[in-house]
């Protein structure tokens, strides 16, 4: 990613960013409320309001400067190999559990092999699979969390972009949501897991970046400002 | 009362062929579509053209051959009407600032012109189709009943299931509702708008014009033949609850039950009177209509 800036309307919420992320690396993503990190998952993947600089993805091109069509190029950037399982979760309320999964294997490999990799998926979630049948609009949040984040590991992404994990669950199943999320064998893909919750990642990721006002950080404190990130723990 | 049910029966295979069409559109890409009229009668000409082509090159008049290709030339004609729709309605539209009334008024705008067309190319004067199923009755006891109206309600029944289990079991169709269900959601996981929004309208579109090739049994082809399976298409699939298949089958049922023995028992010309008065009812006690899948219906 180089000098990547984004935002929505006349904001500029991201500021020339420059990162790269390494094939098979899984790097977290740390910063406060506000200060870009889901702006930066929704750049890669083409749904802020404007957007400016280069992503390379592969080798592809799948940046550049665009100034409407939110979300008209996802589809495409989506299958060319990046899955993500958005902030609160983007479900499909009256479809069952089974097909709100079903749906996350949207490339042609993956669809075959659908049946395979829902097994896998539920390894990794055993509550969703007593719950496959049921509607998933009759979840509770962290159910959803795992159908959302299980919806984009359906994919044969080499990319998975996993947006706050923790948002609005208790601690005790967001911490077993992240470190089943750490655990997973990506093989040569990727993961970006963005966190508020620095003690949620460390320890779990191979790297961690901080964000602060729209800049990334290698120093993660200062992005979290004076706040001790044990605070939040607690 | 067997001739009463299989008229009703009739206009519920009709109606309910229109309105399965107008409800995919509807609530997999929020477009409320007053094209699909244009798109009925577009199947119905097309049809027609294909006969008279048939008839004035290959002299072929009758024949099971050519009737499948009248049906088939119809369906296919309403799809490409309803890609046309897409074409000057949704593509433009769909990503910019108040989609939904932009895109009512756009397809207002193709349906006006449209029947306009129709008159200049077509004339005003009614035209027949061939009788699909031939002009025999068959008979039930005393009662004699059209071959006509029986190959329509088979027809209709079939086509309606294989758009159902298409819907249920297909890749496309797991796209189209999950779509319906959350159009941001479909976007994430790699489901185009732009594409599933154009097989949406092809497949109701393909509805359409079987719907206006079976209508052409009983009535003609007109530039105007659209607007009452419109009307009536718009206000079952709201009442079948809007996405919902079986939801919209037995609104259909419910309407063409209603209409036959109004027709019957009563004036056809208070038809309208107890269609709208019904779905008044049904949407003040189920104000997500009969199926009701949609969580919360699109703004």
């Amino acid at each position: 990613m180089r000098e990547v800036s984004a935002g929505y309307g006349t904001m500029r919420v991201l500021h020339s960013l420059n990162f790269t992320v390494e094939a098979g690396e899984r790097l977290g993503l740390v910063g406060l409320n506000g200060h870009g990190k889901t702006t930066l998952i929704s750049t890669i993947v083409g749904m802020t309001g404007w957007q400016d600089g280069s992503i390379s993805f592969l080798g592809n091109e799948i940046g550049g400067r665009r100034t409407h069509g939110v979300g008209r190029n996802t589809p495409k950037i989506v299958r060319s190999g990046i899955a993500i399982a958005p902030q609160g979760d983007a479900i499909f309320p009256g479809l069952s559990v089974a097909e709100n999964l079903e749906s996350g294997a949207y490339t042609q490999g993956a669809w075959r092999q659908r049946k395979k990799r829902r097994e896998a998926g539920l390894d990794i979630f055993p509550p969703l699979a007593s719950r496959l049948k049921q509607s998933a609009g009759t979840l509770s949040g962290g159910e959803r969390r795992m159908v959302s984040v299980g919806r984009a590991l359906m994919a044969d992404a080499k990319l998975y972009l996993v947006d706050e994990p923790s948002l609005g669950l208790a601690p005790k199943i967001s911490t077993a949501l992240v470190a089943a999320l750490c655990e997973i064998d990506l093989g040569d893909g990727a993961m970006v897991i963005a966190e508020q919750n620095l003690p949620l990642l460390t320890g779990r990721c191979d790297r961690i970046l901080g964000m602060h006002a729209g800049e990334l950080k290698e120093d993660v404190g200062e992005a979290l400002g004076d706040l001790p990130p044990s605070a939040e723990l607690s | 009362m067997i001739e009463l049910l299989v008229s009703a029966l009739v206009l519920a295979s009709m109606y309910g062929l229109v309105a399965i069409g107008i409800s995919l559109t509807w609530s997999s890409i929020g477009m409320l579509n007053l094209a699909q009229g244009f798109v009925f009668t577009a199947g119905g000409y097309g049809a027609y053209e294909f006969t008279q082509w048939m008839g004035k090159h290959q002299h072929v008049h009758t024949g099971n051959a050519l009737m499948v290709g009248v049906v088939l030339v119809g369906m296919l004609t309403a799809a490409l009407a309803g890609l046309l729709v897409g074409l000057l309605a949704f593509l433009p539209l769909h990503d910019r600032v108040n989609f939904p009334v932009r895109g009512l008024i756009a397809t207002l705008a193709i349906s006006v012109i449209g029947t306009q067309l129709f008159i200049i190319l077509f004339g005003p004067q009614n035209k027949p189709l061939p009788q699909l199923f031939g002009v025999k009755r068959m008979h039930i006891g005393s009662h004699g009943i059209a071959y006509g109206q029986v190959g329509t309600i088979i027809v209709a029944t079939l086509v309606m299931a294989i758009v159902t289990f298409w819907m249920r079991g297909s890749r496309r169709g797991l796209q189209m509702r999950a779509m319906m269900m959350n159009p941001m959601g479909a976007n994430m996981v790699g489901v185009s708008v732009r594409t599933t929004g154009m097989v949406a309208l092809a497949i109701s579109g393909a509805l359409s014009g079987l719907a206006s090739v079976m209508l052409a049994q009983t009535f003609f082809v007109s530039p105007r033949s659209g607007v009452a399976p419109l009307t009536v298409g718009l206000i079952i699939s709201l009442a079948g609850g809007l996405g919902s298949i079986p939801g919209t089958v037995a609104a259909s049922v419910l309407l063409g039950l209603a209409e036959a023995a109004t027709a019957r028992y009563t004036k056809q010309s208070l038809v309208p009177f107890v269609q709208f008065g019904l779905v008044i009812a049904i949407l003040a006690f189920r104000p997500r209509g009969l199926g009701g899948v949609l969580e919360d219906v699109r703004e």
